[in-house]
């Protein structure tokens, strides 16, 4: 796609945040965090009453949708903020606009902000991105 | 329940050993969030944490430890961030570096007492080429039984 200052990325839908992803997520952190595995520890928290997916896996979710929007593009940085839990069995939608464009020794650098959103309550991550395009792709 | 003071970690030395991400746990990571492994070798972009995190000198549980914090009290990610030189690889080994750089105790309306623990990571090649620098900030709620 050629990017432009104000477009907005095709969205990419999880429609069911999947408790098995968390479980296959534990051993590759090397992360015990029992919320992410057992509900019980989840009530124990006073965090509610279902497991939450880990942090890494929304920020994937975002990654997947600048992939799939910028095929073969480097990302040269991403961060983000996590403003709410997202929790086993709900939807997400993992949305970017693009803030800008420029061209920078030849190769093109776009620069994004990009959001996670919970359809059951509001934005669960936020943050910005900048990927460099493939050569070739100019705008 | 008593407040446990709050511990002067700041400049603890996070480095670690090596890491490698190998081609099976990339495609499986891939997968499991709806993306397809690059061609080129690239690792996914997200693996800056993961690498990050499994690399550093103490675990997960052993960095709650160091700022008093038990594992199983739920820490929660603040915020992250990576910052890319260039693409990581798959079955490249990188050098894991680091330190704390903060440990603020807040009082939160949801969450009660609660620390806020900010860490910079570096992932590096063993000649010591810096690929990729990583931001990290967790919340380590203290109990809305305790006032700050």
């Amino acid at each position: 796609m050629k990017p432009e200052p104000g477009t907005d990325l095709p969205p990419y839908r999880i429609e069911h945040v999947d408790p098995e992803t968390m479980k296959a997520w534990a051993p590759l952190l090397r992360d015990p965090n029992p919320i992410h595995l057992d509900r019980a520890a989840v009530r124990a928290a006073g965090l509610g009453d279902r497991r939450i997916n880990q942090g890494p896996i929304n920020l994937a979710y975002v990654v997947t949708l600048l992939h799939r929007a910028f095929p073969g593009a480097f990302i040269e940085d991403i961060r983000n903020r996590f403003t709410d839990n997202a929790y086993e069995g709900e939807a997400l939608e993992a949305r970017a606009t693009v803030t800008g464009v420029e061209d920078t020794d030849g190769r093109t650098r776009v620069t994004l902000e990009f959001t996670l959103n919970s359809d059951e309550r509001a934005v669960v991550i936020s943050g910005t991105a900048a990927l460099i395009l493939p050569e070739g792709e100019a705008t | 329940m008593a407040l446990v003071p709050l511990p002067d970690v700041v400049g603890t030395v996070l480095d670690g050993g090596g890491m490698t991400i190998s081609e099976a746990e990339n495609r499986a990571l891939c997968e499991s969030v709806g993306d397809t492994p690059a061609a080129d070798g690239s690792a996914h972009p997200v693996w800056f944490y993961v690498a990050s995190q499994v690399g550093m000198g103490p675990s997960v549980a052993e960095l709650c430890a160091i700022c008093a914090f038990d594992v199983n009290d739920g820490p929660m990610m603040a915020s992250t961030g990576g910052h890319f030189h260039a693409p990581l690889m798959v079955g490249q080994t990188y050098l894991v570096k680091g330190e704390i750089t903060g440990l603020t105790r807040k009082q939160s309306r949801k969450l009660g007492v609660m620390d806020l623990l900010e860490y910079k990571l570096h992932l590096d090649l063993p000649d010591g080429t810096r690929v990729c620098s990583v931001d990290n900030a967790w919340v380590l709620p203290r109990g809305r039984d305790n006032e700050a």
